[in-house]
């Protein structure tokens, strides 16, 4: 077990400087790494080259990679567009995509797993239809769509909730957004549990297990349900990197000052260092969410041995 | 487990669910009686054993989802080829002094805050989105399974490096890669659209072409051709090739839709297309300001783009369904 | 008698048609008794034992007619709920495939320890010792430590004692094996069918063997019955089978049995397939493979008639209890040719 973490651990090195690299070139090369230093206008020529050379743009970009890897782990994000440090809009920013991705995972969790049980246990039933058509439709319709929707009919037409979350961003406001950015994933933990569900139901194990003269909700909960959840389970483990990267949308409909609305000003004001630094945070995130699933998934099946 | 890490996209995820019941019956009836030589399972009626391919096709004809959703394709792929044949005007000819009035004669849909006809930019729009799904598909599809076909056949140090490099391209969200890459991007074409998607989608098709090769690879008759002296393409071409392709076909369906979600939604966050090209993504962001006094201006686009994406989506479904031969 | 199925129908409705597994099935088990279930893959034998267990998956399965008399009470007409309690406890299954039949995510111990949990309320804590208790019964060496693995982590032969053991937990009256070695190497076959065989001597319990090997069936069975597209077409003494048969179903599955005598020769196989349940031939079920059919096997079913070695028997269609049945309307003809 130690020896696969510290492999593992040793494999993501060439991942996390591939993926931040590729973010670092995306955003140098392409960009205009000093637009919108100067505040709203464009910065004049003297002071642009001496802005370069204060930011060491004027080297190599492999040059200027390493010495911002460098910065990094000594803690120094850099400099964002308003002159803060990116590690105070970070630590602005954090909780709130943090508190928004808890509510979406729990909705889940609890609304997704259910719904795939029920449906998964009653495959063909009006009730199992009627969800699976709805995951469809889900599935299908973009979240920033569902996302206006939801602020039009529930923010607006109806007034349960305030159209765009304060700046504290209570787990209270949060409900609604986080609804909207689990919409999509909340859909396929549905479909992803009844499939497994429905599979593992005709399972021999479960024949044996009724033939024991177990109870039937035994049978589901103790012998079904363990089984059937591993899937899931991985798939929502791998899913937190991916819900806080892309909060972008939910964020910037209900205006939620999260990583996503700083990396959204960052990438409009082209400022590297904003956003080269939530990225590399967001790759972090998901590297590691991915090891504890493996890691998870060893705890949950026997079978799989690491060595 | 080396496949296991890093799997970020839910690939696989719209799995074997059919519509109905019909299919289960199929399958729990194919474990409780056994295997019953003559019976429904395998062969056909006059005990003659079909491919794959002619079996799917014939399930695919039986499957109300499947027909739905190819109908609605079509209808897709006929408006964007011939868009005046249903609506009149230009979708550009707007009118300020119609601006956000409702349903009336000529404009079913009514007019959005610009006074644009909206019935008119929701014909015009299906273009953009079948021309950025189909093509954006095709690039994938091509590019990934080439790769990933490759990497899986020989194996070795470039499958490890190919499969390094889709875990990088895994980490890094797409609307986040989209926002970066596009956001510099002043060509108000499909082009740079469609090129970010190949860029950052090959990696899903590749890892799913590179399992179904390894997979195919160890079938015994690809053993036995191999040792009867086979070469590398023709074992490639004639044995592999056709036991990879239906999994990267289901998925590639799949993937269209979310092409053209995708599309629509780097155009809504402001930097996919950008007016005066017509896109659903643009119509809905520029729809949105106006949600409380011109609803129907969201409401058409966001319906024509999800019934596209769920077609899509549906289609997928229902061939992936028709391609599982574990499920019969 | 212990156990008695009588007329038993049971049907699969699919989307391509309704499937006739089983078409009127009549046998018995007494205490004690072994009865072997003798058939190809889908002659009904493995569906017949699900019916009498009550774990047949319904839909698509349906009961559509008769009686399962269980120690004097129709197991058709009890509650789920009364089903469930003589599930394990009057009567357990044993399954062919022990490591997909076994849960794989839960240990062994748990797995056997939860019969004790949840027929007879015991702790968790003396569940676990009479886990114990039964692996050492089937002779798993080690059994305290191995208590606590996984299914994977036993030998196929061991695992197939710890579904004996799990079926045998309760002391069950009835036991159902089907194909309980099938799926085993020769060499663990007869251990794991010995011991069987000796633990059902212990408990006096009845068993029904469901099998297609014949050689099991001559060293442990009491009575035969041999299935064919949802019927029994012959049921016997063990020894009054395989002197002489008086089914040519029965007389052909046992002529494909090699046999050192006869070293050299062809092997003799049944022509054609076995029916497609959807579609069975009208009169008797095996005339299309049948050496001995007559104009008349493909009109009329035969019903079962009742067989005597030495003189006439007593009722030419059987009783129920008849000692020896078949299910052919030449089955004098077969007896004797």
């Amino acid at each position: 077990m130690g020896r696969y973490v510290v492999r593992r651990l040793l494999q993501m090195i060439p991942v996390f400087i591939g993926a931040t690299l590729l973010i670092f070139l995306m955003v140098n090369v392409m960009g205009d790494p000093i637009a919108g230093l100067c505040g709203e206008r464009q910065c004049d020529p003297a002071t642009a080259a001496q802005l370069k050379r204060d930011f060491g743009l004027d080297k190599p970009v492999w040059q200027q990679y390493v010495t911002y890897m460098g910065n990094v782990f000594t803690g120094d994000f850099g400099t964002a567009f308003n002159g803060q440090p990116v590690t105070e809009l970070m630590a602005s920013a954090f909780p709130v995509t943090i508190r928004l991705t808890i509510v979406a995972i729990l909705f889940e969790v609890i609304v997704g797993i259910a719904l795939g049980v029920v449906t998964g246990l009653r495959r063909g039933s009006p009730v199992d239809t009627g969800v699976l058509l709805l995951t469809l439709v889900v599935i299908s319709v973009p979240t920033f769509v569902t996302g206006l929707l939801l602020q039009l009919l529930l923010g607006v037409k109806w007034g349960w909730i305030k159209p765009s979350v304060s700046p504290d961003a209570t787990f209270g406001e949060l409900i609604v957004p986080g609804l909207v950015l689990a919409s999509v994933s909340l859909a396929y933990v549905t479909r992803l549990t009844r499939t497994s569900i429905a599979e593992n139901k005709r399972s021999d194990y479960v024949r044996t297990a009724v033939a024991k003269g177990l109870p039937r909700h035994r049978v589901v909960t103790r012998h079904l349900l363990r089984n059937s959840l591993i899937p899931v389970v991985t798939f929502i483990g791998t899913d937190i990197g991916a819900l806080m990267g892309g909060a972008i949308v939910t964020e910037r409909i209900f205006n939620i000052h999260g990583v996503g609305y700083q990396l959204y000003q960052g990438i409009l004001r082209q400022n590297t260092q904003t956003v080269v630094g939530f990225v590399t945070v967001l790759v972090i995130v998901f590297l590691v969410a991915n090891l504890l699933v493996d890691l998870l998934y060893a705890v949950l099946d026997p079978r799989i041995r690491y060595v | 487990m080396s496949d296991h890490q890093g799997t970020g996209a839910p690939e696989g995820v719209i799995a074997p669910t059919g519509m109905g019941g019909a299919m289960d019956l199929a399958a729990s009836e194919a474990e409780t009686l056994e295997k019953t030589p003559g019976g429904p399972l395998g062969t056909g009626p006059a005990g003659k054993p079909r491919s794959l391919w002619s079996d799917a096709w014939r399930d695919l004809r039986r499957n109300p989802v499947f027909i739905i959703s190819a109908l609605v394709i079509l209808f897709l792929v006929f408006i964007s080829l011939w868009p005046s044949a249903i609506a009149s005007g230009s979708p550009l000819k707007c009118n300020l002094s119609k601006a956000q009035e409702g349903s009336q004669p000529g404009a079913p849909f009514g007019y959005d805050g610009q006074g644009c006809n909206v019935y008119t930019r929701t014909v015009y729009g299906a273009r953009t989105s079948v021309t950025v799904g189909v093509l954006a598909t095709l690039g994938v599809a091509i590019l990934g399974s080439i790769l990933g076909g490759f990497a899986g056949f020989f194996g070795g140090f470039w499958d490890s490096i190919l499969s390094r490099i889709t875990d990088v391209f895994f980490a890094i969200p797409v609307v986040l890669g989209g926002l970066v890459l596009l956001s510099v991007v002043t060509s108000n074409t499909v082009w740079p659209v469609i090129g970010f998607m190949v860029l950052l989608g090959w990696p899903q098709i590749s890892r799913i072409a590179r399992g179904s090769v390894i997979t195919a690879k160890q079938n015994d008759y690809v053993q036995a051709a191999r040792a009867l002296g086979a070469s590398n393409s023709r074992l490639l071409l004639r044995h592999i090739a056709p036991n990879a392709v239906a999994p990267v076909i289901v998925v590639a369906t799949i993937a269209l839709g979310t092409y053209i979600s995708l599309e629509a939604t780097l155009s809504y966050l402001g930097v996919g297309l950008k007016p005066p090209s017509v896109s659903w993504g643009i119509d809905i962001s520029a729809a949105s300001p106006y949600i409380r006094n011109a609803p129907h201006a969201l409401l058409w686009p966001s319906g024509a783009l999800a019934v596209t994406v769920l077609a899509f989506i549906m289609l997928g479904d229902a061939v992936r369904d028709a391609l599982d031969p574990k499920l019969r | 008698m212990l156990l008695e199925v009588r007329d038993l129908h049971v049907e699969f409705r699919t989307r391509d048609g309704v499937a006739k597994a089983v078409n009127g099935v009549s046998y018995g088990v007494d205490a004690g008794e072994t009865l072997a279930v003798l058939g190809e893959s889908g002659s009904g034998k493995s569906v017949t034992a699900q019916a009498i267990m009550g774990i047949l998956d319904m839909p698509p399965g349906r009961i559509t007619g008769g009686e399962i008399l269980f120690q004097d009470r129709d197991l058709l007409t009890l509650k789920e709920e009364e089903r469930r309690k003589v599930r394990g406890a009057g009567m357990a299954m044993i399954f062919q495939d022990a490591l997909s039949s076994l849960n794989p995510v839960l240990s062994v111990g748990e797995q056997l320890g939860e019969m004790f949990v949840v027929h007879r309320g015991m702790s968790r804590k003396d569940a676990r010792a009479k886990a114990v208790e039964l692996m050492d019964h089937v002779r798993i060496p080690a059994a305290r430590e191995r208590v606590k693995q996984y299914p994977h982590q036993f030998s196929g032969g061991m695992r197939q004692r710890i579904m004996i053991a799990m079926a045998l937990a309760l002391e069950p009256a009835l036991i159902i094996a089907d194909e309980p070695t099938t799926a085993l190497d020769v060499t663990v076959q007869a251990q794991v069918m010995d011991l069987l065989a000796e633990l059902q001597r212990e408990y006096d319990m009845g068993l029904i063997l469901i099998t297609h090997d014949l050689g099991v069936v001559a060293d442990v069975a009491d009575r035969i019955a041999v299935m064919y597209a949802g019927r029994i077409v012959e049921q016997a003494p063990v020894h009054d089978i395989y002197k002489a048969p008086a089914h040519p179903y029965t007389r052909g599955l046992l002529d494909s049995i090699p046999r050192l005598d006869q070293k050299g020769q062809e092997l003799y196989a049944i022509k054609g397939l076995p029916p497609n349940l959807m579609a069975i031939p009208p009169g008797c079920a095996f005339n299309p493979r049948c050496p001995m059919a007559q104009e008349v096997c493909r009109v009329d079913v035969p019903p079962l008639y009742e067989v005597s070695a030495h003189g006439e028997p007593e009722h030419v269609v059987a009783e129920p209890g008849a000692e020896r049945v078949s299910a052919c309307h030449f089955w004098r003809e077969c007896l004797h040719g």
